[in-house]
């Protein structure tokens, strides 16, 4: 145990990714090979992409339950604009819009309501989903329309045969990257996280920050929307209230962001996106029924959090009141 | 008296302003905010769904609330101790299935089933508890994977046992009770969840394990520091959270016996919602059966007649997304601004019209003099404010001080002085009873004796409870005064009922009779209210005659005589209604008449404000306490007067230099001796013409 | 006042009908067959609103009843079994007279639907169908279906036909009724023929993005899969998607209510095939049975009727303008 201390979560879960890709690559033939790597990386690109948007607020010492529902309604709402008539780009960017407002509005209720991030983003969650099906659509999965044809390159395209997604899911990551690292925005973001008291007194403005959070996710999570859509050729907007969302906060803690705000960066989230990958992809070869998936997927998460918490411990002294 | 006068004192004496603050300071005033939401969607959906109310509707409703009651208490008590647990609803699912398994297709009999259900409820919240508890892991995310795994185990067993329990009907007329009976009157499981709701009340409430999860909420940190056994007392919410969860999976089973695989889905957020819906907070400390139970019948309601209604899947989502951010709202604001509001309103002044006051000058009998000049000093900058002055047989002074000593300065020359005793309250009136023994009345205790050899003892903290006042004024707040009568019963004065020891000022900003008198009788040892709605009821004084006593009101500004004893028991006379300042304490002199100490004097400001609630409401509001305009406490002088009221002498430090405020005097074989609460000495001064050999002790109990 | 006007209404009636004797004689059925429909209360409870299936049924009941004076009352429980079980409960104490019902699974609603037809109520079962048989049941023989399906399958990818003999199957939620009985049925089938295997099975939850993944994965492994069946259209755009970007020939064989959208996937090659239950028919079908019983005037549950939905394999080559509808007022 000693010996782990000195590993952050993130070496121990790319360690983990390793070992587990050796062992496929031995067990498994046909896990080694270009096309399903490829397809590998590609099958989890959405959800890297929902990682990154997740890990931003994370990183800000928030968290966004209404990612997934946001996602799914603001790009079916473009969809069925565009099914009704609406020219592609005008409707693109009234999706956009409705993204970016709500994503606006989730930020005020954090920042100036104070209500707490997790029910804030819990409640906008079933509401937007609510908003979506009673006011902006009738069926609960809208398709891909004639219209929005060209769309469909950027969920099923290839860039010399590496597949688009895979090609967006980087460039996410690298404005990512390149934000929290090189912008002040990035800079008081990380500061905002880590110490929100002491940020505010520095001078930062904390709550624009904040709200600032909510929009990025919101933008980055319209982006993987219309990725998904386009390489399923529709949007189900079935899939806000199920349990993916949970599986976007699964890629951001596995790769070793603290909940508590501060810590991490966007190579965490690959790092969690490329476990959850492999895991996916060898169980799925193996044919191991979803039930059972689920619970190995769980159980990998309780182990990572389990060692977080024994690695990055916390105790009654510290622990803070209604830190849940 | 002018008319608007009149009309200002009608309006202040009918409509209670206090009770505002009052009810704001009590804890259930937290139900009410939830209590009238519910209210509102019953109003709502009554209207709009025919036959709401009737039975048939009623009871569908009822026993449905059954099962999702106890999820929404299940959360409830993990939320109270700060955690939360999200794996309600997946643990609902586990009970569901399990107890439809082991019930179709093992054929069990039903007790065994519900045990072996109840224990696979507690296994998971035991998991939650061990990661959550022990291990501190985050309870939201931990109960997130659990919820994710108890999902997969349930959907693992349905698709083995889904189509054997599809296929069987249960033999048990027992098992169909749970889903379909009536007990009393009432559905099964509304009996269930009332006995369940009604037991953990009394556990959160009454016993030391719900104090435990409650401490535990309200501050881990502080818990821990206490030695509670915080991980254990999570790690046990969780357990419970199990039970009642698979509990309420039990009576779903019993009722539709569908192994659906939607069973449970989302039904945490339904939960949570109910569970905030009813005021319970988020981060813990704060929560209640009684709020769970009103929460979920709120959601229930509002789940239940969208359905009925018709309305498209979306509005149900929307609508529960909306109360859920509403409530949370109106839950952070609340918990953020309740004392705000309170330090607003609390303070609710009334209409006081006080008599002019009489001059102090001239021929009056107040008239200003040098009088007290003399006074010679004792435990000068050793002494930090002594109320009340006493001493006894052999000469010693004891007064009580300000970090809740009483000290006792030897005689001859009071040089030396010693803590005689530490009572950790605010010591303020104090008598010698019959015994020897010292009587004090402790601001923020009660009224205690004191031995000779300094043992302690508490005579009563505490009246019997007036049945309309909304404050519990069954315990006793500031005991100001007391005295003791020839039978041995002590009465004594509780200066008010509304504020503390260190807020005493701020009640003459209200000039409410929120005072009173109380009397213990150590015969019985019972303890009984004799007298209410006092204004500031400080110095009390037995007369001679052994059946009554003199009472000073300080913002009355008047001395009032009380008959406990003989034909006009019962009765109260003014003595001196008129004084030109704010009496304190009363105590007898050698020549059977009486001193009384004015603490302040009255000024021509404070009297017109006295006369302007508005004005005051309208000071406590807007400014801070300490630009407040308080009565004058600093300049006083000591009176003597007879049983008729009469003024015969007064006594003044022209300067204020020697005793700059005074509230109380003890005559003492020929001395007068001085305390005053904000000074840092006693006053001692040698009285002309008084009898030199007389003391308290004859005076009241004839010894020498 | 009521009575005045119907006082007025009959004699109009009787006047008219007095006059028609002059033209011609009338049908003496239609009089009876009006006025046994005329305020009566139907209610639908679906799964859930919002999908193909279940707003077809809704909107063929509306159009078949709603002009003979018939009410009808959707709940929706939004895939909530509870909320469907709290929607009868409180059905049953309002006495509609026919409550129609897609049961999510076979025995959370037995005892209710039984309660129902106790309490006097007309109970049709729609699709899916519950353990206890009601006055009619409508819907896809699912065991019969399954079978089917494992028989185009083995038509299809049998190493004797030419296949390589390697099937995968997408299933929606393992759990579901649908899912269980045409497992079963093409269990039947493919255990018989041992030339043919099943190298995957696995449960995409109804969504086109896991369907989509499960079924990117399989073709990389076994790229000579031959066929892929899935369980819902709506569902197998997401298998179709892998399969057009793995560039490979398998064959897709799903099913559907037959939306429009489906012949739309067959006629640019998204599907290869399609199982349509064709939902007006589905919807026609009830609404007779509704007729049927109101007219009939029988105690609730004295019948049981099952008719089962014809089904259509459709292909690009077999396809009609009729093999598809669509959706009043949807796109």
């Amino acid at each position: 145990m000693r010996a782990l201390g000195h590993l952050s979560q993130e070496q121990i879960v790319f360690g983990l990714a390793v070992l587990l890709c050796i062992g496929f690559a031995i067990a498994l033939p046909g896990f080694l090979t270009t096309n399903n790597l490829l397809n590998l990386v590609r099958s989890v690109s959405i959800l890297g992409m929902l990682g990154v948007a997740m890990g931003l607020v994370v990183i800000g010492r928030g968290i966004d339950l209404s990612l997934v529902a946001l996602m799914a309604v603001s790009v079916a709402w473009t969809l069925q604009l565009v099914a009704n008539g609406v020219p592609l780009h005008q409707a693109v960017a009234m999706g956009l819009a409705f993204s970016l407002v709500t994503g606006t509005i989730t930020g005020c209720l954090v920042a100036y309501v104070e209500i707490p991030a997790i029910f804030a983003t819990l409640a906008m969650g079933t509401l937007i989903y609510g908003f979506g099906r009673y006011f902006l659509l009738r069926l609960d999965v809208v398709y891909m329309p004639e219209a929005a044809r060209h769309l469909l390159w950027l969920g099923q395209g290839t860039i010399y045969g590496v597949p688009v997604p895979i090609f967006v899911f980087a460039g996410v990551c690298l404005m990512g990257y390149l934000f929290l690292r090189y912008t002040r925005a990035g800079h008081y973001l990380r500061a905002v996280g880590d110490n929100l008291l002491a940020a505010r007194i520095t001078g930062i403005p904390a709550r624009p920050v904040i709200v600032m959070q909510y929009v990025l996710s919101s933008l980055i999570g319209f982006m993987a929307g219309m990725v998904t859509a386009a390489s399923v050729a529709s949007m189900n907007t079935r899939v806000a209230i199920s349990t993916y969302v949970y599986d976007v906060i699964l890629v951001v803690v596995l790769g070793g962001i603290g909940l508590s705000g501060g810590k991490g960066g966007i190579r965490n989230v690959i790092v969690g996106t490329l476990l959850i990958g492999v895991l996916l992809n060898g169980m799925t070869i193996m044919d191991i029924q979803y039930t059972v998936q689920n619970v190995i997927k769980g159980i990998i998460l309780l182990t990572a959090i389990v060692i977080d918490t024994i690695v990055n411990p916390r105790d009654e002294q510290t622990a803070q009141q209604g830190d849940i | 008296m002018s008319l608007s006068d009149t009309m200002t004192r009608w309006r202040y004496r009918a409509v209670p302003d206090h009770l505002v603050g009052e009810i704001l300071t009590k804890r259930w005033v937290d139900n009410a905010i939830p209590m009238l939401i519910l209210l509102a969607v019953l109003a709502v959906f009554g209207s709009l769904i025919p036959d709401f109310f009737g039975s048939a509707s009623v009871t569908n409703l009822a026993r449905q609330w059954g099962e999702f009651g106890l999820i929404v208490i299940a959360l409830m008590i993990v939320m109270v101790a700060g955690g939360i647990d999200l794996s309600v609803g997946s643990t609902f699912a586990l009970g569901n299935i399990v107890a439809l398994a082991l019930i179709s297709v093992a054929e069990w009999s039903v007790p065994a089933v519900v045990a072996t259900t109840v224990m696979c409820g507690a296994a998971v919240g035991l998991v939650n508890g061990l990661l959550v508890g022990y291990l501190r892991l985050r309870a939201f995310l931990t109960t997130l994977v659990t919820l994710i795994i108890v999902r997969a185990i349930v959907d693992m067993l349905l698709l083995k046992y889904s189509v054997s329990i599809a296929a069987a009907f249960p033999d048990s007329d027992l098992w169909y009770f749970f889903g379909e009976g009536f007990l009393l009157g009432a559905p099964f499981s509304v009996v269930v969840i009332v006995t369940i709701a009604v037991i953990i009340h009394l556990v959160l409430s009454r016993s030391r394990a719900g104090w435990h999860i409650l401490a535990v909420g309200g501050s881990r940190r502080s818990a821990h520091n206490v030695g509670i056994p915080v991980r254990r007392v999570i790690c046990s919410t969780y357990v419970v959270s199990g039970i009642l969860a698979s509990l309420a999976g039990v009576l779903f089973a019993s009722r539709l016996g569908g192994a659906g695989a939607d069973t449970g889905i989302g039904l945490e957020i339904a939960a949570l919602t109910a569970a905030v819906l009813g005021g319970n907070s988020l981060g813990g400390g704060r929560g209640s059966a009684a709020k769970a139970v009103i929460g979920s019948i709120t959601v229930m309601i509002i789940v239940n007649s969208l359905v009925r209604l018709g309305v498209t899947s979306g509005a149900n989502s929307l609508l529960l997304g909306i109360v859920l951010l509403a409530a949370v709202a109106i839950d952070v604001r609340w918990l953020k601004n309740r004392h705000k509001v309170l330090s607003k309103v609390y303070v609710s002044p009334t209409y006081a019209d006080l008599p002019p006051a009489p001059p102090t000058s001239g021929a009056s009998p107040y008239a200003l003099n040098d009088r007290l000049r003399p006074v010679e000093l004792i435990g000068l900058g050793r002494i930090d404010g002594p109320e009340d002055v006493i001493l006894d047989d052999d000469d010693n002074i004891y007064v009580g001080d300000r970090t809740g000593d009483i000290v006792r300065f030897f005689a001859p020359d009071y040089k030396r002085q010693e803590v005689f005793a530490h009572t950790g309250g605010r010591p303020l009136g104090m008598a010698f009873a019959k015994d020897g023994s010292l009587l004090v009345c402790i601001g923020g205790m009660g009224l205690y004796r004191v031995t000779m050899d300094r043992r302690i003892e508490r005579l009563t903290d505490e009246t019997n409870r007036s049945w309309l006042s909304i404050i519990d004024d069954s315990r006793l707040r500031l005991a100001d005064d007391l005295d003791i009568a020839l039978d041995g019963r002590v009465f004594f004065s509780e200066a008010t009922i509304r504020y503390e020891m260190h807020d005493w000022p701020v009640d003459c900003l209200e000039s409410r009779g929120n005072g009173r008198i109380v009397c213990f009788d150590p015969n019985t040892g019972s303890t009984r209210t004799v007298l209410k709605n006092l204004v500031f009821p400080n110095g009390i004084c037995m007369t001679h005659d052994g059946q009554s006593f003199l009472f000073a009101e300080t913002w009355g500004c008047r001395i009032s005589r009380y008959w406990f004893d003989g034909p006009k028991k019962g009765t109260v006379e003014p003595v001196i209604s008129d004084l030109p300042g704010y009496p304190d304490n009363i105590n007898r002199a050698s020549d059977g008449t009486y001193w009384v100490a004015l603490v302040g004097m009255r000024t021509p400001s404070v009297d017109l404000a006295m006369k302007m609630p508005g004005f005051r409401k309208r000071m406590a509001r807007r400014i801070a306490p300490d630009e407040w305009l308080y009565p004058n406490i600093n300049t006083g002088c000591v009176i003597r007067f007879d049983e008729n009221g009469r003024i015969i002498e007064t006594l003044w430090d022209f300067g204020g230099e020697n005793h700059p405020m005074i509230t109380s005097m003890r005559e003492h074989k020929g001395h007068l001796y001085i305390g005053g609460i904000f000074n840092n000495r006693i006053g001692k001064l040698k009285l002309d013409g008084m009898d030199e050999s007389w003391t308290g002790q004859t005076s009241y109990w004839g010894r020498t | 006042m009521r009575l005045i006007t119907t006082t007025l209404l009959a004699t109009a009636v009787t006047l008219c009908a007095g006059a028609a004797f002059a033209q011609g004689i009338d049908d003496p059925t239609r009089e009876p067959y009006y006025s046994a429909f005329e305020g009566k209360r139907v209610a639908y409870i679906p799964v859930a609103m919002g999908f193909d299936l279940t707003e077809g049924w809704a909107a063929g009941l509306k159009e078949a009843l709603e002009p003979l004076g018939m009410t009808i009352d959707i709940r929706d429980p939004n895939w909530s079994t509870d909320a469907g079980a709290q929607a009868i409960t409180s059905l049953i104490s309002e006495k509609p007279d026919v409550i129609v019902v897609h049961n999510p699974d076979v025995q959370s609603y037995a005892r209710l639907l039984r309660r129902a037809e106790e309490a006097g109520i007309y109970v049709v079962q729609v699709n899916m169908r519950s353990s206890y048989s009601t006055d009619a049941f409508i819907g896809a023989d699912y065991v019969g279906m399954g079978q089917r399906i494992g028989e185009r399958l083995v038509e299809v990818c049998s190493p004797a036909n030419g296949g390589s003999g390697k099937v995968a199957i997408t299933q929606g939620v393992l759990t579901a009724a649908a899912s269980v009985y045409q497992m079963q049925g093409i269990q039947n089938v493919l255990s018989q023929h041992d030339d043919i295997q099943i190298v995957s099975n696995q449960a995409a939850d109804w969504d086109g993005t896991k369907a989509k993944n499960i079924a990117a994965t399989v073709i990389q492994q076994h790229p000579d899969l031959c066929a892929i069946t899935g369980f819902w259209d709506v569902m197998d755009v997401g298998t179709a998607a892998a399969i057009k970007e793995s560039g490979k020939d398998v064959y897709l064989l799903t099913q559907g209510g037959g939306n429009q959208m489906a012949c739309d996937g067959l006629a640019n090659g998204t599907y290869s095939e399609v199982v349509v239950y064709h939902v007006p028919g589905q919807a026609r079908d009830m609404a007779t049975m509704i007729k049927h019983l109101i007219q009939q005037g029988q105690p609730a549950g004295t019948t049981k009727t099952t008719l089962f939905t014809p089904l259509d394999f459709v292909t690009k080559d077999n396809m009609t303008p009729a093999s598809c509808w669509s959706l009043p007022g949807l796109n």
